[in-house]
């Protein structure tokens, strides 16, 4: 019976292979049909209309490595501060070569702990790529020349906190270090409390007939402030919460409090200077593992951070003090990529962190350009332009905000005034919007959010260089001797090396190496047509290039005594590696 | 003449183990013998905190009786520059000194004492080729071309000692001293002078980049990876700040002691025999660059006592601090006091004013052998030109005969105790109970704050890594009518009072308690 069975079974996979090309004529027979622009059929089927736990994204991570293990490995890159895996995807055409010989994209999000839709961004980047694989000539090629590194979740011990404590939109913004935040010698003995028992920290109101506000008589969620010569019915008292340590402040000392985007090792700043600091670059240890992998990957030539909200695509610098380290040249490049993405995500703006937003002193996009040479971008993703399709004033903007939630969620983004008997205040109301409302994406939003991102860090990864050797010409010089010269091509926009790399020699110069030939002299051609050369006196037979710019070539040229077959390759840490042979 | 020899030998061995029980600065195995000796002491604890890249123990000595956590506490560091032997002496010896001369001190102090940060570098001085290094044993690619540490010195002379190296070169841009034939100094080109010599560092160029000794075969160095002015992507830098385990260790240790409110550093920089200079432009950047005003005065104050305690006069020392450096990181990133002095200076000698040649003409004058006359060398880099090799031996500059260190560390011990004396001091006075009837009580007191120095630096106010001072009435919330159970302060100034007052129910003892670890803790029993 058994044996039937998988005889059966055999016989079945074998006819299945034979009918693969009717597949399509009986398509018409199946009853869902395939969408432009989205992976049809899955290995791993994920629903984009919700939001996962560490865990939750950790066990995607891992059924797309299972599902497409020619595509995808995943690894632990280190621990965070509970001691939880860091986990990343490796994403790239393994049969193509290694990941470490390609141009690659990091990608992390959720490094603030309530922005959380970035682990799901970051996973939909994973799923897309592994899915569209087989279908999709443009991601094939992409994922024979690119690599990407994704970490859905940089912080995942308070990433599992916001979902599963009580917390508000805003919290918590650090891991879950807990430190002294009122300076009284104790750390974290005034946490939050969620009285009502619903798992989101909203605000607390109280009857009081000297107060200054009122319900909306139209929509009795809202609290609004009652005119200069008019008596108020309510008072404000601030978060849900109680004074745990006695000090006449509420919720005043709870997890962190500290910045992981402040931690990184450029241009980093104390406390006093930059608020959310710790001790040194690289305190944290989720940070650390990061900064550990990028330097052992220094094929990573572009990076993506992912954080919420206002649609924004950010380029450093964080601090005016950085305003020459991004030098013109360099903007180029990032304006370019930086302009096709605000046209890809509609309501999305391409800005400047110090003068357009704040200034941030050891941010992470900083280090991955000022230490590493590597062209980043942090999106701020959730636009209150998605909900309506019009400028709502930017985000927090109350009315659009119960706006939305009457005519778009019915209700579901407010927890409801309630009474409830407070320990410290006597009687009062809880209520106000639910921390996954606001910053998070309602769920409707967040699938064609995370594509049109996702999309972005696609065609950011697409201009990471990509390198290749052509024109290789001979020229008899007589006495047994030839020069050949040899044309590297970069067909993409970024450079091998951007220019903060080349002003410090971050990383090696790319070598242009030829082999099979006896090599008399070898030289960079500064200027072919007035022959300009440059000779290097030292193994010219591997000569080192500075740079390789965007768009455009070096030419290298070489004098040798024999040699009929020989080949020329060339190998750059950020550009990959390509061959020429005869 | 062989049993002589022999007996010499033996002579030798019996004088250095026990008469003169050293007579050169110590092995880092002598080092850690005299550790662990003070380790035994009842008010010490030797502790390891890190082990560097090459394998060697990081060491603190927390020296103190009684709650030494709650304290104020002074820390000493040395070895902080690796070819700075002589900070890690003074270290030790104010260990020594302090508990075995100056216990005293301890009942109202804790001493951290971290005799040698740099002991991979300090090793060097030790070893069977002897320079002045800085690094650790970290593999670094200190220029970058993809190769760590491929182009260190060689010993081309064969002494066992890395001195100079001199190229005859019309091109060059050195030329002999005037004041002294053995010192080259920089043609003054603005002059007219002509240069004779290329000057460079012993050694080859063995990467074949033109470049001499660029590529140093050490690793990072301590006193240039800290946070403070991080020189990025220099050479014994590295590309992060604080990238190597003792700075780690050493931060996330001191990190964790809210006691100290003041370092002493034995290195090259020196804020005390003449204080920082107090800048306002830079102060009032936000990435601040100059001591704060108010600190500048605190700085003055203790550079005076230093003066009036050191019997040493510095000799041309303008260094007062360099990039990354560990004292300023001390005061500009950790918010401590801060100070700093190399513990000794070549006496000013005959009015020379190349360092130098001042040095020689003293070295001289004392019969000692400190200079290596130059000598012709076969170079293989300059095949066609001549090349001598010589220079002043390394470390004499900046580090005294080892017997000269007894005496200066008698003066620096002084000076640090007297430091401790001015430590701040809360006290509490005039405590005045009024019955107000019904059984209240109105209670009132002054803090005070007995000493020149407050209890927050202006950088220290601004630190979240300083402990605030805590004001704690041990009553239950209930009884207090008025007044706050729990009080937070700034800071108080030298010699400032404060005044309180609560209105309490009830009868019997309550008690007050005042300070912060950095402080000390003042305490006060109310009878209602």
């Amino acid at each position: 019976m058994k044996i039937m069975k998988t005889r059966k079974a055999i016989v079945a996979l074998a006819l299945g292979a034979l009918s693969l090309g009717a597949l399509d004529a009986n398509a018409q027979h199946e009853n869902y049909f395939r969408a432009i622009g989205t992976p049809h059929k899955p290995k791993v089927e994920i629903s984009f209309n919700r939001y996962y736990s560490s865990e939750g994204l950790w066990d995607l991570m891992k059924k797309i490595a299972a599902a497409h293990p020619d595509l995808a490995k995943v690894e632990s890159i280190g621990k965070s501060v509970q001691g939880r895996d860091i986990l990343t995807i490796t994403i790239t055409d393994f049969s193509t070569g290694k990941d470490t010989d390609k141009p690659a994209m990091w990608i992390d999000g959720n490094i603030h702990s309530n922005e959380i839709q970035g682990g799901e961004f970051s996973l939909y980047v994973a799923w897309y790529l592994t899915e569209m694989y087989a279908d999709n000539d443009f991601i094939k090629q992409l994922l024979k020349e690119k690599t990407f590194y994704i970490t859905p979740t940089i912080n995942p011990d308070a990433r599992n906190n916001f979902f599963k404590e009580p917390n508000n939109a805003n919290t918590p913004r650090s891991g879950m270090l807990v430190l002294d935040n009122d300076g009284d010698g104790l750390a974290g003995e005034d946490m939050m409390d969620d009285l009502d028992g619903d798992g989101n920290i909203t605000m607390m109101i109280r009857k009081s007939p000297t107060g200054r506000f009122i319900k909306d008589p139209l929509d009795s969620r809202r609290l609004m402030m009652v005119g200069p010569d008019q008596v108020g019915e309510y008072e404000m008292l601030g978060q849900e919460g109680i004074d745990n340590d006695g000090d006449g402040e509420v919720n005043d000392d709870g997890i962190g409090y500290y910045d992981p985007n402040r931690d990184w090792g450029w241009n980093w700043q104390p406390d006093y200077i930059q608020r959310g600091a710790l001790r040194y670059p690289f305190t944290l240890p989720e940070n650390r593992a990061i900064m550990e992998f990028v330097m052992k990957h220094p094929n990573i030539a572009g990076a993506q951070s992912f954080h919420n909200s206002g649609g924004m695509i950010l380029r450093g610098p964080g601090a005016e003090e950085d305003v020459n380290t991004y030098t013109r040249e360099d903007i180029r490049i990032y304006d370019a990529i930086g302009k096709v993405g605000q046209e890809m995500i509609p309501g999305y703006r391409y800005i400047t962190v110090y003068k357009d937003l704040y200034t941030v002193f050891g941010g992470e996009l900083d280090w991955f350009y000022g230490n590493r040479g590597v062209f980043t971008y942090s999106n701020e993703l959730m636009n209150p332009y998605l909900y309506f399709h019009k400028d709502g004033g930017g985000r927090g903007n109350q009315d659009e905000q119960f706006r939305v939630d009457q005519l778009l969620t019915f209700g579901d983004a407010f927890v409801n005034w309630k009474e409830y008997e407070h320990p410290q205040f006597g009687t009062v109301e809880i209520g106000g919007f639910k921390k996954t409302f606001g910053r998070a994406h309602p769920g409707f939003l967040l699938e064609q959010d995370a594509h049109r991102n996702a999309a972005f860090t696609i065609f950011h990864a697409y201009h990471t260089p990509k390198l290749s050797v052509m024109n290789v010409e001979e020229e008899d010089l007589g006495g047994g001797l030839k020069a050949i010269t040899a044309t590297i091509f970069n067909e993409r926009m970024m450079p091998t090396h951007a220019s903060q790399d080349l002003k410090y020699k971050i990383e090696r110069p790319d070598y242009v190496t030829i082999s099979g030939a006896k090599v008399v002299a070898g030289f960079v051609v500064e200027d072919e047509d007035r022959n300009k050369f440059k000779e290097q006196k030292s193994s010219p037979e591997k000569i080192a290039v500075e740079n390789i710019p965007g768009m455009s070539a070096v030419k290298v040229k070489w004098i040798v005594s024999s040699g009929s077959n020989y080949s020329i390759s060339v190998n750059s840490a950020k550009g990959g590696k390509a061959t020429w042979k005869k | 003449m062989r049993k002589l020899i022999l007996t010499g030998l033996l002579v030798g061995s019996w004088f250095c183990s026990s008469v003169f029980a050293q007579s050169d600065y110590p092995t880092l195995s002598q080092i850690n013998q005299r550790l662990q000796k003070l380790g035994s002491n009842s008010s010490a604890e030797l502790k390891t905190l890190s082990k560097t890249a090459g394998g060697k123990d990081i060491y603190v000595l927390k020296i103190g009786t009684g709650n030494m956590d709650q304290k104020p506490a002074i820390a000493v560091v040395g070895g902080v520059e690796g070819y700075h032997v002589l900070s890690v002496e003074l270290a030790l010896q104010f260990a020594e000194k302090l508990i075995a001369e100056h216990a005293e001190a301890l009942q109202t102090t804790t001493f951290y004492v971290f005799p040698n940060m740099s002991p991979d570098a300090y090793e060097q001085y030790h070893a069977a080729l002897k320079y002045e290094r800085r690094g650790n044993a970290s593999a670094v690619d200190h220029d970058r071309d993809g190769t760590a540490n491929d182009n260190g010195y060689s010993d081309l002379n064969g002494d066992g000692l890395i001195t100079w190296m001199r190229v005859e070169d019309p091109m060059g841009d050195w030329t002999v001293s005037k004041e002294d034939p053995r010192v080259m100094v920089k043609a003054d080109r603005s002059k007219g002078e002509a240069g004779k010599y290329l000057v460079m560092k012993e050694s080859k160029d063995d990467d074949k980049d033109g470049k001499f000794a660029e590529d140093l075969k050490e690793g990072i160095a301590f006193n240039k990876s800290l946070t403070y002015k991080f020189p990025v992507f220099e050479p014994l830098a590295g590309d992060i700040a604080v990238s190597q385990a003792e700075s780690r260790a050493l931060l996330d240790y001191l990190f964790e002691q809210w006691n100290i409110f003041a370092f002493v550093t034995f290195s090259p920089s020196n804020n005390l025999s003449s204080p920082l200079k107090y800048n306002a432009g830079e102060a009032r950047k936000r990435v601040v660059s100059s001591i704060l005003e108010k600190d500048q005065v605190i700085n003055a104050m203790v550079s005076d006592v230093y003066n009036k305690t050191v019997s040493q006069k510095a000799f041309q020392q303008t260094n007062q601090g360099t990039d990354g450096d560990f004292f300023q990181w001390a005061y500009f990133h950790f918010a401590r006091l801060s100070f700093s002095t190399p513990g000794y200076w070549t006496p000013e000698f005959k009015g020379k004013n190349n360092p130098e040649a001042n040095y020689l003409a003293w070295a001289d004058s004392l019969g000692w052998n400190s200079f290596v006359p130059w000598t012709e060398v076969k170079h293989p880099d300059f095949p066609n030109q001549k090349v001598e090799v010589g220079g002043v031996k390394p470390f004499m500059l900046t580090n005294p005969p080892y017997e000269k260190a007894a005496e200066i560390s008698a003066e620096h011990t002084d000076f640090i105790l007297k430091l401790a004396g001015m430590q701040p001091k809360l006290e509490f006075h005039n405590l005045k109970t009024e019955a107000l009837g019904n059984g209240l009580t109105r209670v009132s007191v002054d803090l005070f704050n007995n000493s020149p120095l407050p209890t927050h630096s202006e950088m220290g106010a601004r630190s979240r890594w300083l402990r605030k001072i805590r004001i704690d009435l041990d009553s239950s919330q209930d009884k207090i009518i008025s007044g706050d159970k729990i009080t937070l302060v700034e800071s108080m100034g030298a010699f400032e009072k404060i005044s309180y007052s609560w209105i309490i129910r009830g009868t019997g003892n309550i008690s007050l308690k005042a300070g912060a670890p950095h402080t000390g803790f003042a305490t006060q029993t109310i009878k209602l």
